[in-house]
């Protein structure tokens, strides 16, 4: 059952031509850090490779894995597709799978791949793991891409609501992390009954998953949803779990590496800066600390993280679909003529939808309904609508809506003072915000506009489109 | 040890490089959790070179935001 693992999935990238192994000598940090950005930027994040790096000094024998799912060549594969595949296209296989929900089917194992080694005492994270700092001012070395797996410790026999969520974590010391959980994620409410009991919250972090636990970690799912169900249903095949040694918590089989511990209840500690996915540094706050008591590795363990910073990174490729296809599958529950969403830009401040319009003005209608979704009240900040044959997912089509639609004094709405994302550099304070809506839609009755007469897209051309690509191979041979 | 960031006397050598190589040494501050190689660049790891924005000199842990208030007891 490799398919579900990370290995299965860079054994996949490597059949595509997606992965390359780096085995020249790096240092931990600057040269991680340059190689996982310079992986991400090849081509704006469309077609550049994971990395295997596999000497690292200081680290000899240990191997680093990153921008794993950073490009959209490398999404399309995990979704089984070809690696040039459109981005639209993309999506609409993405929410075909979305659709699935959350009814997929689960399995344990015993004695799993994930617990081959097993370290009980004298934990050192700093010699176990191959760690690196991210960007240059973070506070220390973080995992940018850990699965915390957490029960509701109120009702810890319940599988649907054990959370896995993916939170940012500092190294803090040899068997200590920083982690930041905020009150409104589902680890949140687990950590908040924990504390009222005065009790310690036992959690696994799982570095080196399948991309698509990875992917439902960083989803917003309801809070009585299994993410392990959820992945079972994209991936259409059961998911493997074991139990971890120390506490009644499900994690991954082919999990590369799995820290167990408690959360340290009722105190809290220094964490941050780190850069984060709008491009800017997060400010130092004191956060969450978990004390490690296990570790467990597979055999030769590959440390996964991510880059982050500067978009395009491999975040906004990891959260960009499922962005995109929660909010699509909300607006379309009352609002049909919604053909797609693109909620890829910072995990949705910049959103392009594109509507028909049921009547004159009523894309503007669709904006405010996006902007009043759970997601959208703090992200959503500039709307961007436009036709339903129009691709949100190609920028020049995006462009050419917005020069040849927009009337400025009709179509751009501003609602100053609404709620905003304390992430966004320009949330001022941090949590207010505003909405811009451009309407980029062709005016419908009763709206009066002028006569015109469009030349047609021709769907006729694209077939044509194989034939003269392979043409052009053909002509470089 | 001074540590880089908040200056006081409470960093300590935690890790050295598992290979035996002596490749570099691991830091970690015990009270505002810097941590730090010693093989970084000096922007990173040199107080006098580091940007001020990001040091937390003279700063009292308990002026520092906390995110997740503790909640009271349930009895
Ligand atoms: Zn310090």
């Amino acid at each position: 059952m490799e398919g579900n693992s990370l290995r299965g999935f860079l054994e996949k990238l490597e059949q595509a031509g997606q992965l390359v192994h780096y085995t020249d000598e790096v240092m931990p940090e600057p040269d991680i850090r340059r190689i996982g950005r310079a992986a991400v930027d090849i081509a704006a994040g469309n077609t550049g490779p994971a990395v295997l790096l596999e000497n690292i000094k200081g680290y000899k024998g240990k191997r680093v894995a990153i921008n794993v799912l950073g490009t959209w060549a490398n999404n399309a594969v995990m979704l089984g597709m070809d690696k040039d595949t459109p981005l639209k296209d993309q999506f609409f296989e993405f929410a075909r799978r979305w659709a699935g929900g959350s009814d997929g089917e689960l399995k344990w194992i015993k004695d799993a791949p994930c617990q081959e080694v097993k370290i009980t005492k004298d934990i050192n994270l700093y010699e176990i793991l191959p760690l690196f700092r991210v960007n240059k001012y973070d506070a220390g070395f973080y995992f940018s891409k850990a699965s915390v797996v957490t029960r509701d410790p109120e009702d810890p026999d319940n599988v649907d609501k054990q959370n896995v969520g993916m939170y940012r974590i500092q190294v803090q010391g040899p068997d200590t992390l920083g982690i930041q959980v905020l009150p409104f994620h589902d680890g949140g409410i687990h950590l908040r009954k924990a504390e009222e009991m005065g009790k310690a919250l036992p959690v696994a972090v799982c570095l080196g998953v399948h991309p698509v636990i990875s992917l439902m970690a960083s989803a917003p799912l309801q809070y009585d949803q299994s993410e392990y169900k959820y992945a079972a249903a994209f991936m259409g095949a059961p998911q493997i779990l074991t139990k971890t040694l120390t506490a009644n918590l499900d994690i991954p089989a082919y999990t590369e590496i799995v820290l167990e511990g408690e959360f340290v209840p009722r105190e809290r500690f220094v964490e941050g800066p780190f850069g984060e996915f709008p491009g800017s540094y997060s400010g130092s706050r004191r956060q969450f600390r978990i004390k490690l008591n296990t570790v467990t590795t597979r055999k030769n363990p590959i440390f996964e993280n991510l880059y982050v910073g500067r978009p395009w990174t491999e975040h906004d490729t990891l959260i960009g679909l499922n962005t995109s296809a929660t909010l699509y599958f909300q607006l379309r529950e009352t609002m049909p003529e919604v053909k797609a969403v693109n909620a890829i830009y910072q995990h949705g401040l910049t959103i392009i939808v594109a509507t028909d319009n049921r009547f004159g003005a009523y894309a503007k209608t669709v904006g405010m309904r996006l902007a009043s979704t759970p997601h959208g009240t703090s992200y959503a900040k500039n709307i961007i609508l436009v036709d339903g044959d129009v691709d949100p997912f190609n920028l020049v089509q995006v462009m050419w809506a917005l020069s040849t639609r927009v009337r400025p004094q009709k179509d751009v709405i501003v609602i100053p003072n609404t709620p905003g994302m304390p992430l966004d550099p320009c949330s001022e304070p941090p949590g207010i915000g505003g909405k811009l809506i451009i309407d980029a839609t062709t005016p419908a009755a009763p709206e009066i506009s002028r006569e015109v007469r469009m030349v047609d897209s021709i769907p006729e051309a694209e077939p044509y489109q194989k034939i003269l690509v392979d043409l052009q191979k053909a002509a470089a041979r | 040890m001074k540590c880089v960031r908040c200056l006081t006397d409470n960093a300590a050598k935690v890790a050295e490089a598992p290979d035996g190589s002596k490749a570099w040494e691991v830091y970690t501050c015990n009270r505002c959790n810097f941590v730090w190689r010693s093989t970084e660049e000096p922007e990173v790891i040199d107080p006098e070179k580091r940007d001020p924005w990001f040091q937390l000199a003279g700063v009292e842990i308990e002026s520092i935001p906390v995110f997740s208030p503790v909640p009271p007891l349930k009895k």
